[in-house]
């Protein structure tokens, strides 16, 4: 009995070692080319047009690296730099805040979870460009619902809108994103609080520790790589914003909200600065490459995810 | 026992508490959904009065727009372009996240983040190289060129996702199966997808959404020929006015996916929406 399994498992394990090592790559070939076909080679032609003098879709000379030091000076990009870091150094860190005390809350014994759950991620899930048609209508001019009820009414900012004015909209824009985006962040620290051990609030509760100490020497550390690999994700979606600001604003008015992406996308499809655009596009990649490795690395190790 | 009974209202008051406050959140938060909602039926002439008005006679104005200026087309683009890349990502994709998930590859961890960039990158980096390939080689405007670009960030999404849903699996019923001398591609159709099934079919309808909710493609690869909703939104800020009523109906046929979506997939979009790092 003994002999007989262990010659079928070694005629299972041992076919034809030629075919056991192709076996696993003939399974990722597919994704592979078609990831090479749609994002390397774009990624490698950008490369190739940001070292090149292309404007209005014609391609000449090679440059070198002249299209970078002519973004680097570019007073546009630092902007779009400066608004990237307010809009994601403001709104990412509130939206933490209030996903942690939501998470906290909802974990306090929140009755009909099956009910709330979804419909907290309505917001989340929503396409960027209904959110901003969603707040465009909110604050349409005098008669949208919060500009005339809130502003207009008790003579708060009255005759200003918030999307028009150079000095509110892009914080008009930090508020839509965490409207839409605080959900995410109750519900994934939720979903860290409910895989935490119990042992560890056992002992402490025998110890006679109060909700405070309990929260920061268990809760808090437990769930630090959680914490941290959520705020990266949300700063890299973050710093990518395009849709809402794109139907809110439209980078305006003046440059007040104009993102990277608002940048590149006008640098294309209104100055056809094709290789300055192409330059900027590598630094913005590159920055976002750092970003992954630093989600996957922490993700990976403390986490155990991957 | 008396502190036992304390102890035990206490925590059913604070259940109520919080019940309370997350009904009251989760209300005003979708607050504006509902308003948006409400303009669908809301006459153009007491939508702009103010003091506002909260209760109107509804009329169905703005969905004769529906039917007469091309909005089907639009909703049937998007159906396409969505249905057609969540199926073509699920057939490219599944094998290759079952073999990151069982196999020793070659760099693997070099080739992840390759896969998390490619799902990361803002659509607007590769906007420009597809502009242009697409002009040369006449991929504009078709519907093979706008489900190819949403290959990018959904090809990626899914093999990263559904590797984490595949690693969750036991590997000891492979083992048995083998040993009871199935081939290794048996091995996959007969275990492994119908184990998995529930994870397939989350990750598919994130990636169904994702193409449903894409602005940016679809407003530069799209054409006359093909139009998705989020691309009717800003078609209807004409210079004549912005025409909210109509705005409104297609963002909430917009959402009618999304809906569906987080009531069917709950627990399965933390985890979806954190590539897996947050096992919901």
């Amino acid at each position: 009995m003994i002999d007989s399994d262990a010659a079928i498992r070694a005629d299972v394990e041992a076919p034809s070692p030629e075919r056991r090592f192709w076996y696993p790559y003939l399974l990722i070939a597919p994704t592979l080319v078609t990831l090479v076909v749609i994002s390397l080679i774009p990624f490698l032609y950008t490369v190739y047009l940001s070292l090149h003098e292309a404007k209005y879709g014609r391609i000449q000379g090679f440059i070198g690296l002249e299209n970078f030091g002519t973004v680097l000076a570019d007073g546009r990009f630092w902007n779009a730099m400066g608004v990237a870091l307010v809009f994601v150094l403001i709104a990412v860190p509130v939206e933490f805040m209030l996903g942690l005390i939501g998470a906290l809350i909802l974990n306090a014994g929140v009755k009909y979870r099956g009910v709330l759950v979804p419909m907290m991620f309505i917001p989340t899930m929503m396409a960027p460009i209904v959110v901003g048609l969603l707040w465009k209508i909110m604050f349409a001019g005098s008669w949208g619902l919060l500009s005339y009820n809130l502003f207009e009414r008790f003579g708060i900012l009255s005759g200003t809108s918030i999307f028009g004015s150079p000095n509110l909209a892009l914080y008009g824009i930090i508020l839509v994103d965490i409207w839409q985006w605080t959900p995410f962040m109750v519900l994934a620290f939720f979903a860290g609080l409910q895989s935490l051990p119990v042992n560890p609030y056992r002992a402490a509760a025998i110890d006679g520790a109060n909700p405070v100490q309990v929260f920061f020497l268990i809760t808090l550390p437990m769930m630090a790589p959680l914490l941290v690999v959520i705020v990266i994700l949300r700063l890299i979606d973050a710093f990518k914003i395009f849709d809402s600001i794109f139907i809110l604003t439209g980078g305006g008015p003046g440059d007040a909200t104009e993102a990277p992406s608002i940048l590149a996308y006008k640098m294309v499809f209104e100055y056809w600065e094709i290789g300055e655009a192409s330059a900027l596009a590598v630094l913005v990649w590159l920055l976002f490459f750092g970003f992954c490795n630093l989600f996957y690395q922490i993700a990976k190790k403390r986490l155990n995810a991957f | 026992m008396t502190d036992i009974a304390a102890s035990a209202r206490h925590r059913a008051q604070r259940s109520r508490a919080v019940t309370a406050l997350a009904i009251v959140y989760t209300a005003a938060i979708l607050f504006p959904v509902f308003w948006m909602a409400s303009l669908m039926i809301k006459p153009d002439d007491i939508m702009f009065i103010r003091p506002t008005v909260w209760l109107f006679e509804p009329t169905l104005d703005h969905f004769t727009f529906l039917l007469h200026e091309g909005f089907l087309w639009h909703l049937l683009s998007s159906l396409i372009v969505a249905t057609a890349s969540t199926i073509l990502v699920v057939i490219i994709g599944t094998p290759a996240a079952y073999a990151f998930a069982r196999f020793e590859i070659w760099r693997s961890d070099d080739l992840f983040i390759f896969i998390l960039a490619t799902r990361m990158a803002p659509p607007v980096c590769l906007m420009i190289p597809f502009y242009l390939i697409y002009a040369k080689v006449g991929l504009i405007d078709t519907y093979i060129g706008l489900v190819l670009a949403y290959l990018t960030f959904n090809l990626s999404f899914y093999v990263w996702v559904m590797r984490s849903f595949c690693r969750d699996l036991p590997v000891e019923l492979e083992e048995a199966a083998m040993v009871a001398g199935y081939p290794r591609w048996q091995v996959l159709v007969k275990i492994v997808f119908p184990l998995v099934r529930p994870g397939m079919v989350a990750a598919a309808v994130l990636c169904f959404i994702f193409a449903w909710n894409e602005f940016l493609y679809a407003f530069m690869l799209g054409g006359d020929k093909i139009k998705t909703l989020p691309v009717a939104i800003p078609t209807l800020i004409t210079t004549q006015g912005v025409r909210w009523g109509e705005m409104s109906v297609v963002g909430i046929v917009g959402l009618l996916p999304v809906l569906i979506a987080v009531f069917f997939l709950q627990k399965h979009i933390v985890r979806g929406l954190t590539m897996g790092a947050v096992k919901g």
